[in-house]
């Protein structure tokens, strides 16, 4: 409430007051993929109730399978915002907008991991040539753009360097894979292997953190650019921000082991993008 | 067979209504077993059905564009972890037979040959739940959209239908063998009571074999059965032993008198004989009782022949004294023998041998006697006129050995058996008093032998004392 009373003074114009009004009861629609939450139920449900406190507005989660879609219904307007991955974000960076970024352990960064089953004897990438490798999807950093453009760098082919690749669309899944044998590696964000080591530590017990990345940019709250100045959209940025200062925020943050949300700049996805530079150098 | 003839007539019943129960029990179990597993057949036939038409529809699309992952998450739900489930393995592969996820991917990995895995794999319209193994693996066609996508092998855990079978398998031995058991022992007792009165039977003739008892009214089985008509032929048949027997002892008393017939008449010829010289000698000393040295003379003459007849009455009366059983056989014994067979030996010229030694045993003097004077009358008999008889008794090493020999003709076969106890012991013939001789040795508990060598027939006694 706060934050809308704050928001609606801020917002100054008297003018815009009605227009706010009228999508005041339309719902704001918020883009998830599995690929990070993996349709945690609890952590969706807390979302939501948070969100929707502090708009005022009901607030739905529109949740889809891969990044490529969640992408394609923000660019069209179907939904309002999305938590996406730094890589499509930035894929598609003249139209999106950052909101805000969570931060773990106490800065907005994590690594990507390169994880073999716990019996595996590789101590590199290079000794994982052949093998059967599973990444998360084709648009997530971590759990593609990393180790592919690894390989760029190694003058491997990625897409033969693997025996087999396979996408599981979720970072759990990848662990799971990697844990149950289906595949012998898989590329996976470095937060979600070690928020699962905290809540199933069985899973990752089974598995072995061959390579860490370097730092880079945690995936961030996109909108899109050109409507990043509507209240609408000021006041879900402010609630997203605002998350560590509601009981049920916090409470939704904890699920998701995170400190909470910090503005960023495009800055911080430099690392994400020199690794896509590299990538463009296979392009003819 | 000889074992089988061992065992008592009244187990063999029970025992072979028992083999015939385990025969049939064994018959009965199998056909309840084989109908059960025909049921759990068609039980994890449907299940198997039901669980692969519902991978198919998940996984069908999923296959057709190669899902590795997908696969893999469908087949790990559809498998859960929750105990006592009943997939516990499933593979799917391409048309090409790769393997494209199982649910235990170190077994079947990614890309491998489903060929490996289909070794024992069963056809679903085949599916059977054979054997002891806990765990049946069904091979099956993936269908999506009407055309062949796939193959899926499936792992279904059957521990709780071969339990189930353990278990009746077992429920029914206990149950046939209770079963087989109670019916054994019911045999048995219907049997017994069936066999009492053959029991009833073979006691009696057990236990009695001298003298059978009938059965007892209160104990004839009733009606007309097998068992009444078995036990009155038995008292019929007990009832002739009887009639026998007593026809038996009265032709062994009979016996005794046509020997003690014969003696009389000898020994009325005995007395007879000097009642003359004594009348004689009376009338002598009537006519000359003046003449007191012929008188002297016939009173001595009448003296010695008055002793005689006072000898013969005597050894008479000790002879028919059977039951005197205070006296104790002695040598003087044989001398009265000698006097009382001495007029036969001279009605038929006879010679005869006679050697008695020393006698010095505890042996009853009448039956002893009895069994002398018997055979040496048959001996007398046999031998006819001018024949030759002899009596050799003696006492050695605690036994009292006679050998009465004489020239006849031998013992006819009839005879032979009266004396000896063998053959038809009824029949009669020749041979007076030859059974009473048996019956008195043997009452001594001593032996009779007959012997024949140079003309002789000789009979030999032993008599332990």
């Amino acid at each position: 409430m706060l934050n809308r009373r704050r928001m609606l003074t801020g917002a100054g114009a008297l003018t815009l007051l009605p227009t706010f009004s009228a999508h005041a009861m339309v719902p704001f629609r918020l883009g998830l993929t599995p690929v990070f939450l993996d349709n945690d139920a609890e952590v969706i449900s807390r979302l939501r109730d948070a969100f929707s406190d502090a708009l005022d507005v009901e607030v739905t989660l529109e949740q889809r399978r891969t990044y490529e879609e969640v992408t394609a219904l923000l660019l069209e307007g179907s939904i309002d915002a999305a938590w996406l991955c730094g890589y499509p974000y930035l894929q598609h960076k003249a139209a999106l907008s950052l909101m805000a970024v969570p931060v773990w352990n106490g800065q907005p960064l994590y690594q990507s991991y390169m994880i073999v089953g716990d019996d595996s004897p590789a101590e590199s990438l290079a000794d994982l040539r052949g093998e059967t490798h599973a990444y998360s999807d084709p648009d997530s950093n971590s759990g593609y753009l990393v180790t592919v453009s690894d390989l760029v760098r190694m003058g491997e082919r990625p897409e033969s360097f693997f025996g087999r690749t396979i996408f599981t669309y979720g970072h759990r899944n990848v662990v799971r894979a990697v844990a149950d044998g289906l595949v012998q590696s898989g590329s996976v964000d470095g937060y979600v292997w070690e928020a699962l080591s905290r809540t199933e530590p069985a899973l990752t017990a089974r598995t072995r953190v061959l390579t860490r990345s370097e730092w880079l940019g945690f995936p961030p709250f996109c909108g899109r650019s050109d409507q990043m100045n509507t209240p609408r959209m000021q006041a879900m940025q402010q609630a997203i921000l605002g998350l560590d200062q509601t009981e049920k925020g916090r409470s939704a943050l904890a699920l998701l082991q995170l400190d909470g949300m910090t503005k960023a700049s495009p800055a911080l996805y430099d690392g994400i993008a020199a690794r896509m530079r590299i990538m463009d150098t296979l392009r003819p | 067979m000889s074992l089988l003839h061992r065992i008592p007539f009244a187990l063999r019943v029970p025992l072979f209504t028992a083999a015939l129960m385990i025969l049939v029990g064994f018959l009965a179990s199998q056909q309840v077993l084989t109908t059960l597993r025909q049921v759990q057949d068609d039980r994890i036939r449907e299940l198997a059905q039901l669980q692969i038409e519902a991978l198919s529809v998940a996984l069908g699309p999923l296959v057709s564009r190669n899902d590795i992952w997908e696969v893999y998450d469908t087949l790990d739900r559809a498998t859960g972890q929750n105990e006592g489930r009943r997939l516990v393995f499933a593979a799917v592969a391409n048309t090409e037979g790769a393997v494209l996820a199982a649910t235990n991917p170190r077994r079947a990995p990614v890309d491998s040959a489903l060929a490996l895995l289909t070794a024992e794999a069963q056809m679903l319209e085949a599916l059977s739940v054979a054997g002891d193994t806990a765990e049946i693996k069904v091979l099956a066609p993936l269908v999506y959209q009407g055309r062949d996508v796939g193959q899926i092998v499936t792992e279904m855990d059957v521990s709780d239908l071969i339990a189930e079978r353990k278990s009746v398998a077992r429920l029914l031995l206990i149950g046939n063998t209770v079963a087989t058991a109670l019916l054994a022992i019911l045999g048995y007792l219907a049997m017994r009571r069936i066999l009492m009165p053959v029991t009833r039977v073979v006691a009696r003739m057990r236990d009695s074999a001298d003298a059978p008892e009938p059965i007892a009214q209160a104990d004839m089985p009733a009606g007309d059965s097998e068992m009444a008509q078995l036990a009155r032929s038995y008292n019929t048949m007990v009832g002739a032993i009887g009639a026998k027997a007593e026809a038996d002892r009265r032709l062994a008393e009979r016996e005794r008198f046509v020997s003690l017939g014969r003696l009389s008449s000898s020994l009325a010829h005995e007395i007879n004989n000097p009642l003359g010289g004594l009348l004689n000698a009376v009338d002598t000393v009537q006519k000359y009782a003046d003449r007191p040295e012929v008188v002297r003379e016939s009173a001595e003459l009448l003296k010695r022949g008055l002793g005689h007849m006072r000898d013969v009455a005597r050894a008479t009366l000790d002879l028919n004294r059977l039951d005197h059983k205070g006296a104790v056989l002695a040598a003087e014994d044989f001398q009265d023998l000698k006097l009382l067979i001495q007029p036969e030996i001279s009605r038929q010229q006879q010679r005869l041998g006679w050697e008695v030694g020393k006698m010095a045993c505890d042996l009853p003097a009448a039956p002893v006697r009895q069994i002398a004077l018997n055979l040496l009358l048959n001996a007398t008999e046999a031998a006819g006129k001018d024949g030759r008889i002899s009596l050799k008794a003696n006492h050695a090493e605690g036994r009292l050995r006679l050998e009465i020999a004489d020239s006849g003709p031998g013992l006819s076969k009839s005879a032979c058996a009266r004396l000896l106890g063998t053959g038809a012991a009824a029949s009669s013939g020749g041979g007076v008093g030859l059974r009473l001789v048996r019956d008195l040795v043997s009452q001594l508990k001593g032996c009779v032998s007959l012997d024949r060598s140079d003309g002789e027939t000789i009979i030999r006694v032993e008599l332990p004392c």
